[in-house]
């Protein structure tokens, strides 16, 4: 049977300069100007004060697991190759939370609140994901 | 919060069993379910001047006939002044019966029928394409689906979070489907009734660490239907009026990601407004309806609703203090895991579940002196905490 292609991101038009960025290997994440709260996923209004002050800001890419599984059955047709594979929320240092996958890592030896780093992983010539590794001290 | 003044209660209950029907429409679910609670209020179909149709996932083409008046012509109702879908996933029988009561309490409305029917066993594809189907269906298409999220990951993320801070283990958590079980296995209309052990559920496939086949729902064919009508009404249509004491509701999310807190999510808020609004406590319910799905949804809305302190739901359900019999029974209509799960279908269960239970109607389910219920739902990927205490007498 052939496999098909995992589904690229469906962009909203305010969120292009992230994907952008990590076509770049930018973790970029929005900040409010006037609140100054971190905003991620990205917002068409800053969700705290409703500023449209928004700035694009680039993330250090250090982070922790909040929580993460390893799929190893029943996953859409595109992913069955991968499996077994690590889906993860992972808590950025400024304080957001992004869904991700983490790749070279023992996945027997995960666990929450461990701290992971950005890599950057191309798609295709029009997105990059951004997935994140055990962080150099903790492997 | 004030305590509630005005309330409504719930006089008529009507189900069909839950299972794989694949010669049956579900239009027909939804007019039989309907009828057998028109009948069981024991009112005339033209008293009913609202309906709430619940959207359906398995056709547009149902859900579009819901929403354009089918059951008000196949029903040959005269005095609907109101139809209109209420969609909100697992919550929709949650905010149909708030919406519902607030309409009754301020007169707007006197008979609404909720009603829900689901093809999601026969009227959709199954195995890899099923699973495929619903993979993407729920999940932020930006955010979730690139990474692979599907339901059971997510529940996986949040079951394994809530293990990691309170120490439950794997056994701990399966014993809710041998609950839901022992539950199922009195309940006719649920579809496994066979006796389930924690030993099988270990031994069954691994989905998403820690989630095990046998800790996941199936989806099946079904449907239901309540009559709502106002508190001052009720006891001159029904000998029991089942009455609504209380609600609360809260959303916190909808990028399952961006859960603040996915070992407890938005129900112990939910509690508060609903218990306030009865002027109740856990200590005063019989018995707990709580939506599953998975054994993490109704483990976390167990402890929010003050049944237990955090992390000792697993254990209560490991010993039987929830089974037939048990202190606190819970989820007496087998739930999602065990009588099926048909979509928005699940909640409604329950608020049938529930009003059996006060009637003392439930057969050999029956909490013995059952006077006081409550009961939760919730939609998408557990998107919003919905509750709902409900009465055989107002206190």
């Amino acid at each position: 049977m052939q496999i098909p292609e995992k589904p690229d991101p469906l962009v909203n038009n305010w969120a292009r300069p992230f994907w952008d960025g990590t076509r770049e290997e930018k973790l970029l994440i929005q900040k409010c100007a006037d609140c100054e709260k971190n905003i991620f996923y990205p917002r068409m209004a800053c969700p705290y004060c409703f500023s449209d002050n928004l700035e694009w800001v680039e993330a250090s890419g250090k982070g922790t697991i909040y929580a993460f599984t390893v799929v190893e059955s029943n996953a859409a047709s595109p992913f069955v190759p991968d499996m077994p594979f690590v889906i993860a929320v992972v808590i950025l240092e400024e304080g957001v939370r992004m869904l991700t996958n983490i790749v070279d890592c023992d996945v027997d030896a995960l666990h929450c609140d461990q701290a992971v780093e950005v890599t950057f992983r191309k798609k295709n010539e029009k997105f990059t994901l951004p997935m994140f590794r055990p962080a150099r001290d903790s492997r | 919060m004030r305590k509630r003044k005005r309330k409504a209660a719930i006089v008529g209950i009507g189900e069909v069993p839950t299972g794989r029907f694949p010669e049956t429409e579900a239009i027909q679910f939804a007019v039989q379910s309907a009828k057998r609670a028109i009948l069981d209020a024991g009112i005339d179909k033209d008293e009913i001047d609202c309906i709430m149709p619940t959207a359906a996932m398995f056709s547009g083409v149902y859900t579009n006939e819901m929403a354009t008046g089918r059951m008000v012509e196949e029903l040959g109702l005269k005095n609907v002044k109101i139809n209109c879908n209420i969609w909100s996933g697992g919550s929709s029988s949650s905010n149909s019966l708030k919406l519902a009561c607030a309409m009754l309490e301020q007169g707007e409305v006197n008979n609404v029928l909720m009603v829900q029917a689901e093809k999601l066993a026969t009227g959709m594809p199954s195995g890899q394409a099923g699973i495929d189907l619903f993979a993407f269906a729920g999940q932020s298409a930006e955010w979730e689906v690139p990474f692979g999220q599907n339901f059971s990951s997510l529940t996986a993320l949040a079951t394994m979070r809530y293990q990691y801070e309170t120490g439950t283990t794997d056994e701990q958590m399966a014993a809710v489907c041998v609950s839901n079980r022992k539950w199922a296995e009195l309940n006719p209309h649920a579809f496994f009734r066979k006796p389930l052990t924690i030993e099988e559920i270990m031994a069954s496939k691994m989905l998403a660490r820690p989630l095990r086949a046998k800790m996941s729902n199936m989806l099946f064919d079904g449907g239901a239907a309540l009559i709502v009508t106002s508190a001052e009404r009720a006891p001159d249509v029904v000998a029991k009026p089942v009455y609504i004491l209380g609600e609360g509701g809260r959303s916190t999310h909808f990028v399952f990601s961006q859960e603040p807190d996915m070992t407890r999510f938005g129900f112990a808020e939910a509690g508060r407004q609903a218990y306030a609004q009865a002027g109740l406590t856990a200590k005063d319910m019989d018995v707990a309806e709580i939506y599953d799905s998975y054994p993490i949804y109704q483990i976390i809305g167990f402890e929010a609703l003050g049944f237990c302190a955090r992390g000792e739901a697993g254990e209560m359900f490991l010993r039987g203090d929830t089974w037939p019999g048990g202190k606190i029974p819970c989820t007496t209509d087998g739930g999602m895991l065990s009588k099926g799960h048909i979509g928005a279908g699940g909640s409604y269960s329950l608020l049938v579940e529930s009003v059996r239970q006060l009637r003392g109607t439930a057969g050999e389910r029956q909490v013995p002196g059952a006077r006081f219920a409550i009961e939760t739902g919730t939609g998408g990927t557990y998107v919003d905490a919905h509750v709902t205490i409900l009465g055989s007498e107002i206190p």
